[in-house]
């Protein structure tokens, strides 16, 4: 590999000219390393993570986050035992990801939560995290005595998470989600507007590929229009408009109108991700259905959408990313997620004309990569496994 | 045959759902609409459009606006300048795009790696941040405009505006330009002939050179028998006042770099998959007919990927377009800053954001069918 | 053709909104929202009642405020909220809930400010509004009792050699957008160039201030002011920047509430104006809980008994307030100087002198009417 660096002249011209730039870019970062101050992400980091979250409360949000690494953990562990059982049961061989291959898929996510948590000025939110990886592991390890019908349900395990995750933050005097925020909104939008999307944008799918020309006609103008308009518009839309839509004094929350408006936009994306799954299912599989007596109905639930729906994951990791990164838009409404509060925070009196913007923007940068980094880099390793696109 | 009862015959079953289907999309756009009228009735906001005949009452950064000029023009300057944010970048951030996905696969270490990193890092990162860092990190970090740096005396730079030299006209330019088209034609004609003179005889075409030197033969001869209306214009500094030059405000600059860069790390990743997309084949049998690799590269290989490569990078220019109402941000009068302007003066939001969707929807549209025609071309007979 | 389709469609949806309703219904609307106030009012008191009652109910007032302008509404790490027009939130509800410290603060932008008024979403917006005729037209908006008489003003760099807004020609000048100082700008301004640069928050603006990329800073005197206090002494101190004398417009800044609610209305302009009547009446947070004085007038005020012929009674000017709010409100939050005092008076970071914020008994714009 190296052999080529100097292969010829071209080449030689190429590497001294690249090098020369590399050193050049990593002696700057250095430079700058070096020389910043991270005061103002010490002072202000439960700003970033949770926004403007009652202090009194942190209790509730720190519940939430080990409801959540229980359910997670929950949900991996019968997915691990769903596949080992269909294989044993198929009588094909079952390879478990040993321990460091999942170390080796997911460390720059643990790297973030250390190189967080050495910005806090107490022990607590390390001791609190370490509780998080344990309440994890217990539930992983706890998965394994889980019942074999409920395995085969493992969305249940999702929904129970979900209705917890929410009782837990709000039930009995809670913090309402109009005081979500910082990366912890980041997050929850993210999770919350693709979960919603899903469906929708399924029918919106199916809708398009209808026979019925006025259902086609109907799905093709929803998914076209949406896709065609940048998703600020869709939020400005949610923020002042759609409350003129509900007659009377009753209103949503911002944060239930702008969920709203996100999950219009996300599921016309989706619809098309979906649609290409669709489009990836060999006609001879609709054929076969068929010749064996399947109503169109059966046809798509046991045949195509099973199919179709493995092929688009990886897809549908893509638009959770994308859906990751536009999360950052929600500024324009005043909600104030992670990117707002760095920004604001180097307009306080004290880090005010400090240039302190080329420190925290590079912070709050890292979140969102190591994010999509990660996540990209899962969509990929499925890709392989699944042979998608391989004939 | 006798035909089953109709309400289990398909054909009535299929009419009857179509018209269930339209009847409830149509029903909830009746309400919903009726609400929205009684809403804005109730609030003593207007109903229709009269409003964008009112007078907007704000200037617009770097335009002619004048606050008396009615909203409906307000907005048209906000659609030049994404036009303008359009226009400039697509071409910029196809090059940059094309040429960092072919430096991933070269085989050079170095160079590949160095493109990765790029790839890598941005495509992950939001544009909005991106933006924000271009603008406090590169654009704030230039001179402010009361000092600005005037570097080889061509250029005026500012973190508030960044003008340099242009070409102005003067009389006789209307002459001039028929003459530059003529020359034009001559040149395609030139080369054309040369091209087919050289697959009778074998010769080389010089066909370049040929068209080339007659071109600048005639755009010379022309340009001096009308006088030279054509001059370079250098931007001048008067006080605080730019004449002549062309360039714009700092903020587009910032907003252009940024989601170049953007765009362009995901159209490197397109390319990078088109060309390995390409049969193997085809680089072996250029290999055996002994083209080198910039020929190999440019005559069988990039003409294949990109007819692979374009279905996906219109889908990255359409990405482009509607990112650019990021701009909000740092404050360049795009089309959806001027929108929330008039909304935040009191103009009706629905109508506002409806007319705002609709320029977007304008953009994509165009795109899409501008460069859907070049795709329409570019595909293989019978596919 | 599909996408040619589609783009008919879109332009049929915006054509068919645009001819739908004829030129009278602009007339109309102006004259309707007279006709409908009335039936929204009594609709309004028949169906869910006054928002006095829902707040009530609720337990909470909803705040509308600023979350970073130091001095009227202003937020520091941990979240708590601090300020001119907040201590103004928190006297609403000590008058009508009883206890200062029931509101949910909510922090709005200010494009987004009317139409959260409007929905429903806050109760009460006390967020350095100006008062204008056309927000009181258009925005469905009833403003109150003024808190605050503040101008226009532009900030520069004291280096600059500007002393007035006439040697600004062809200069550039930061603003918010969505707010009445764009107008106010480009209306003083007139036919004179200079390139605004419009920005949707304070943040970004800052920044591109500091950077020089504007030469000129414009909002209200209080919030340059307070801007101008927190400088940083890095970049020159408070002294690098100067604020002009000329003030280019009239900006009263009170609290908004929503059209079509007159008891609500009176409600908070009374709370307002009892802060105002507390400080004539020289009642201060430490001695109105004490008082025991015979002045009738002062005893009426504060809802204390007071000695008639038959008994005693307790004033009730039939607000739908308890009768000693006027108390509540002074001893938890304060009079009106004091409320000034601890967020922009003269010991604060903003310095700001009453001026035409004065009692009108000290040559000010503040006067109650009666409690009578």
């Amino acid at each position: 590999m190296k052999k080529n660096l100097f292969s010829n002249w071209y080449n030689s011209v190429l590497t001294v000219v690249f090098g020369a730039l590399i050193l050049w870019v990593l002696y700057a970062l250095v430079k700058y390393l070096i020389g910043i101050d991270t005061e103002i992400i010490r002072v202000n980091l439960r700003l970033y993570m949770a926004g403007r979250f009652p202090s009194e409360q942190l209790e509730r949000l720190w519940g939430a986050i080990y409801v959540a690494t229980a359910t997670v953990a929950f949900f991996a562990r019968a997915t691990v035992r769903n596949a080992q059982t269909k294989a044993t049961e198929a009588g094909l061989d079952f390879e478990r990801s040993s321990w460091t291959d999942v170390v080796q898929r997911f460390w720059p996510i643990g790297a973030l939560i250390l190189f967080t948590l050495s910005f806090t000025e107490t022990i607590t939110p390390t001791l609190l995290t370490l509780v998080a990886a344990a309440i994890g592991l217990a539930a992983y390890w706890l998965g394994g005595m889980m019942p074999m019908w409920l395995i085969r349900r493992s969305w249940i395990i999702l929904v129970v998470g979900l209705v917890g995750f929410y009782a837990v933050l709000v039930a009995f005097g809670g913090v309402g989600w109009d005081l979500w925020q910082g990366f912890f909104v980041n997050i929850v939008i993210t999770v919350a507007g693709i979960s919603l999307a899903f469906p929708l944008g399924l029918m919106l799918a199916l809708g398009r590929r209808s026979t019925l020309p006025a259902v086609r006609v109907l799905s093709v103008t929803y998914i076209e229009f949406l896709r065609g308009v940048p998703m600020i518009t869709l939020l400005l839309m949610g923020a002042f408009a759609l409350g003129f839509l509900i007659p009377g004094d009753f209103q949503f929350s911002l944060f239930l109108r702008l969920l709203i408006a996100i999950t219009l936009f996300q599921s016309a994306y989706i619809a098309e991700v979906v649609r290409g799954g669709l489009q990836s299912v060999p006609k001879g599989q609709v054929e076969a259905a068929q010749s064996v007596g399947l109503s169109p109905w059966k046809t798509m639930r046991l045949v195509v959408l099973p199919q179709a729906l493995r092929n688009v994951i990886p897809a549908m990791v893509g638009q959770f990313i994308s859906l990751f990164k536009d999360t950052t838009l929600v500024f324009i409404v005043g909600l104030l997620d992670l990117l707002r509060a760095v920004q604001i925070s180097t307009a306080q009196p004290e880090f005010f004309a400090q240039g302190l913007e080329a420190v925290v923007l590079p912070f709050a940068a890292l979140y969102f990569w190591v994010g999509s980094y990660v996540m990209s880099r899962e969509s990929r390793r499925l890709e392989k496994k699944l042979g998608v696109g391989v004939r | 045959m006798k035909r089953p009862p109709f309400w289990r015959n398909i054909r009535v079953i299929r009419v009857a759902l179509q018209i269930l289907a339209v009847a409830v999309v149509v029903g909830a756009f009746l309400y919903l609409g009726n609400n929205l009228r009684n809403e804005l009735v109730e609030k003593g906001l207007p109903t229709d459009f009269s409003f964008l005949s009112q007078p907007t009452g704000v200037t617009i950064a770097d335009s002619d606006f004048d606050p008396g000029s009615p909203v409906w023009r307000a907005l048209l300057v906000g659609i030049k300048n994404t036009f303008l944010l359009v226009i400039v970048g697509i071409p910029f951030l196809t090059i940059l795009g094309t040429l960092i996905g072919v430096a991933r696969l070269s085989t050079n270490w170095l160079v590949a790696k160095a493109a990765m990193v790029y790839v890598e890092t941005l495509r992950n990162i939001p544009p909005l941040l991106i933006i924000l860092f271009v603008f406090n990190a590169v654009i704030l970090q230039l001179p402010p405009p009361r000092d600005p740096a005037t570097p080889l005396d061509w250029f005026v730079i500012s973190n508030l505006k960044i003008m340099g030299p242009w070409l102005a006209s003067s009389n006789g330019v209307g002459a001039f330009l028929i003459i530059f088209l003529v020359a034009v034609v001559v040149a395609v004609v030139v080369g054309i002939w040369r091209t087919r003179y050289s697959e009778q005889t074998g010769a080389h075409s010089h066909r370049v050179v040929w068209s080339l030197g007659v071109f600048a033969v005639i755009v010379l001869l022309g340009y001096f028998l009308t006088g030279r209306p054509v001059s370079i214009s250098i931007p001048v500094l008067d006080g605080r006042v730019i004449t002549g030059g062309f360039g714009g405000l700092g903020a587009y600059f910032a907003v252009l770099i940024a989601l170049v860069m953007y765009t362009a790390s995901h159209v490197a990743e397109i390319v990078r998959g088109s060309i390995q997309a390409v049969p193997k084949g085809q680089t072996e049998a250029a290999n055996a007919i002994a083209l080198s690799g910039f020929q190999r590269l440019r005559y069988v290989i990039l003409p294949q990927a990109f007819r692979i490569a374009l279905p996906p990078i219109i889908n990255q220019y359409l990405n482009f377009a509607k990112n650019t109402s990021l701009a909000i941000a740092i404050g360049f009068a795009e089309i959806t800053l001027v929108t929330f302007q008039a909304i935040g003066n009191g103009y009706p939001a629905p109508q506002l954001i409806l007319l705002l969707m609709g320029a977007y929807l304008l953009f994509s549209l165009t795109i899409s069918l501008l460069v859907n025609i070049l795709n329409r071309r570019l595909q293989l007979v019978g596919n | 053709m599909k996408r040619l389709a589609i783009l008919v469609l879109a332009l049929g949806l915006v054509l068919a909104a645009c001819d739908s309703s004829s030129d009278d219904t602009t007339t109309t609307a102006a004259a309707d929202s007279g006709g409908s106030e009335e039936t929204t009012t009594t609709a309004a008191a028949a169906a869910s009642g006054s928002l006095l009652a829902t707040v009530q109910d609720r337990g909470t007032l909803n705040c509308g405020v600023n979350d970073a302008v130091p001095g009227f509404g202003f937020t520091d790490a941990d979240g708590n909220f601090s300020g001119f027009d907040v201590d103004y939130c928190k006297a609403v509800a000590a008058a009508v809930l009883g206890d200062a410290e029931a509101v949910t603060y909510r922090p709005l932008t200010a494009q987004q400010r009317f139409t959260a008024l409007q929905s429903g979403e806050i109760d009460v917006l006390i967020r350095n509004t100006t008062f204008t005729s056309s927000r009181d037209g258009r925005e469905g908006a009833t403003f109150l009792t003024t808190t605050f008489y503040d101008g226009q003003g532009m900030m520069v760099y004291a280096d600059s050699g500007i002393t007035s807004i006439d040697d600004m020609a062809n200069l550039s000048v930061c603003v918010l957008s969505g707010t009445t100082t764009e107008l106010n700008l480009a209306a003083r301004f007139g036919d004179t160039p200079y390139t605004p640069l419009t920005f949707d928050a304070n943040d970004q603006l800052q920044a591109a201030f500091v950077a020089g990329q504007c030469d000129g800073w414009t909002s209200d005197k209080s919030q340059l002011a307070g801007v101008r206090s927190n400088f940083p002494e890095g970049e020159g101190g408070p002294e690098a920047l100067v604020i002009l004398d000329e003030t280019f417009s009239k900006e009263p800044l009170g609290p908004v509430v929503a059209d079509g609610d007159t008891q609500w209305a009176q409600v908070v302009n009374w709370v307002v104006l009892a802060t105002i009547t507390g400080e004539e009446w020289g009642l201060t947070s430490a001695n109105v809980a004490d008082y025991d004085g015979d002045d009738a007038g002062i005893r009426r005020f504060l809802g204390l008994e007071i000695e008639t012929d038959d008994g005693t009674t307790t004033f009730d000017p039939g607000l739908g307030l308890p009768t000693d709010f006027a108390t509540q409100v002074i001893s938890q939050v304060g009079n009106y100087g004091e409320i000034f005092d601890r967020n922009v008076g003269p010991d604060t970071a903003l310095g700001l002198t009453r001026g035409v914020n004065a009692l009108w008994t000290d040559g000010g714009l503040l006067y109650s009417p009666p409690y009578r």
